[in-house]
């Protein structure tokens, strides 16, 4: 099966600390790929490095067969990869318009607007007000929306339920299925391994900069470890 | 108090709000590349005064009609602005750290590098032209003297030209800033850096725009406060860079609407000073000014409290 990305041996140092000590992982095309583990064990420097954020030490990125891993942030989105990022980093004292605008590349796509405001009604209710001005799932939604104003070939999520309400939880992880849907594949990180591991097909779980462990995601949901470790609970729980 | 209300009064007034419109201009470069950097410019005063000298140069060989002249400048402003990122602010911005942009080694950093560029500047300028006032040629300035009456009030035919280019100004910045890419991206860049970088912004050509921009603004200041008041010299630059900044402080730090209202309120008041003191303590208007914001309105008059998300 083709790659949209391909991971090979990712490294990423911070001064004299590194933290991610050579990953590799593939998203396919049509797929939903999870990343999973708990905090601080590098899955946000992964999503950064992948986004050009941070610089990769060693290792390459390849974007639809396409080495990416030297090109510049706005580079990489314009190449397709665009992201929800960790924090949400919308652009608070402007308008919910000019955030979904800031999302596209070069003109906006009317119809895709369209498409982003049927699927977020709130966005278009709130359409000429500050994104500062919104509740913590509506950021998330204009920042999920933002960035598929981009028309991204792959797209990438970092902890997109963190800190909203289980029923807000539920909407995001179905809105991942329709992202899918509509024919853009999604790498997704999260510490809800629950709710991930049901809407993915593949996982990897991180640890101390590495990938532990990976698998079709039903595998993982019925891993011993996993489910000790991720999943809140023993084997009979 | 009230006697005082008389017409000269009133011609104070006028006079303070010409200057004010300059300070405005200035302090609108000032505004831009702190939202953006999160640093201050300490070169943008030099810039001011490259704007005099190119506008005098262009005076002297080219005699340029007036609206060419101001385009001379501008381009002459464009130009320094983008040499001076390039040479103060940009060898700092090589890091890639999630506050890349707004660190505080940076912030310290090209505080430094800004004064010496802006020290070199000024001392190569004093070099070649002399640490002297230089008069702008004859008929120029003379004809921004031309008194015009407005009934009992004479406003001066370059205080009529600094409102005319200040309002052009004005509005083609806020054209720029809400209604182009380029404006977007400054304005993003200026409310989340990180941001900016996840939806593709050209974080680089976002600052040199942004240099640019407010450069082209303070270059155009020069000129214009060179020919309303007839000469300029190497360090014309310092007093308006000062008053601009005590305008951009008390209008915020990254409210450019505040910035003018509050520059356009200093020159104002500056010159009612006069009224009252000597020339030489009006200066201190500004200074007290500062000390009351930050004492008082430590975000500023119009500071919403800085939006970082």
């Amino acid at each position: 099966m083709s790659a949209v990305l391909e991971v090979r041996d990712l490294a990423v140092r911070m001064g004299a600390q590194t933290i991610l000590h050579g990953i590799s992982l593939d998203v396919p095309a049509g797929g939903i790929v999870t990343v999973l583990g708990s905090n601080g064990v590098g899955k946000t420097t992964l999503m950064r490095a992948l986004s050009g954020v941070y610089r990769a030490t060693s290792g390459t990125i390849r974007l639809l067969g396409e080495d990416i891993t030297a090109l510049p942030s706005h580079a990489i989105v314009r190449r397709g990869l665009a992201q929800a990022p960790e924090g949400r980093q919308i652009f608070g004292a402007m308008t919910v318009a000019e955030n979904l605008r800031l999302g596209a590349i070069g003109e906006a796509d009317q119809a895709l607007l369209e498409r982003i405001l049927t699927l977020f009604p709130i966005l278009r209710e709130r359409y000429r007000q500050r994104a500062g001005s919104l509740s913590g799932g509506e950021q998330q939604m204009l920042c999920v929306g933002r960035a598929m104003m981009a028309r991204p070939k792959l797209l990438l999520m970092d902890e997109p339920s963190l800190g909203l309400a289980p029923k807000l939880v539920k909407q995001i992880f179905d809105l991942v299925a329709t992202i899918r849907a509509d024919g853009t594949p999604v790498l997704l990180v999260e510490q809800n391994a629950r709710a991930a591991l049901r809407v993915a097909d593949h996982a990897y779980v991180m640890d101390g900069g590495r990938i532990v462990l990976e698998g079709p995601a039903r595998e993982l949901a019925e891993d011993e470890r996993v489910k000790a470790a991720y999943l809140g609970g023993h084997a009979h729980a | 108090m009230f006697d005082r209300f008389d017409i000269f009064f009133v011609q104070q007034l006028v006079n303070g709000f010409s200057v004010g419109l300059v300070y405005a201009l200035v302090a609108i470069g000032f505004t831009l590349i702190f939202g953006v950097l999160n640093v201050v410019n300490f070169a943008h005063g030099e810039i001011y005064m490259i704007g005099a000298y190119a506008g005098l140069m262009a005076l002297i060989f080219l005699a340029p009609p007036w609206v060419a002249l101001l385009l001379i400048v501008l381009a002459a402003g464009i130009v320094a602005g983008v040499l001076l990122e390039r040479a103060a602010f940009k060898p700092f911005r090589r890091f890639r750290d999630e506050a890349s942009l707004k660190s505080k080694a940076m912030r310290e950093s090209t505080l430094l590098s800004s004064l010496a560029v802006s020290i070199i500047v000024r001392e190569a300028t004093e070099k070649i032209f002399g640490a002297d006032m230089r008069p702008i040629p004859r008929a120029y300035a003379n004809a921004l003297q031309e008194p015009i009456l407005i009934g009992e009030l004479a406003v001066a035919s370059g205080q009529l030209v600094i409102l005319g280019a200040a309002i052009v100004m004005f509005l083609t910045l806020q054209f720029i800033l809400f209604r182009t890419q380029i404006g977007l991206s400054i304005r993003a860049v200026a409310a989340n850096p990180l941001g900016a970088q996840y939806v593709g912004v050209n974080v680089d050509r976002t600052v040199i725009a942004t240099f640019a921009i407010g450069s082209g603004m303070g270059a155009v200041a020069g000129i214009l406060i060179g020919l309303y008041q007839g000469t300029i010299f190497p360090a014309m630059g310092f007093a308006p860079g000062v008053k601009a900044f005590v305008a951009m402080v008390m209008g915020g730090l990254n409210s450019i609407p505040g910035a003018v209202i509050c520059a356009i309120f200093l020159g104002v008041s500056e010159a009612v000073a006069t009224e009252f003191f000597a020339q030489g303590w009006a200066d201190l208007v500004a200074y007290l000014f500062l000390v009351l914001t930050l004492i008082f309105f430590p975000t500023g008059l119009f500071g919403a409290g800085r939006e970082r998300v």
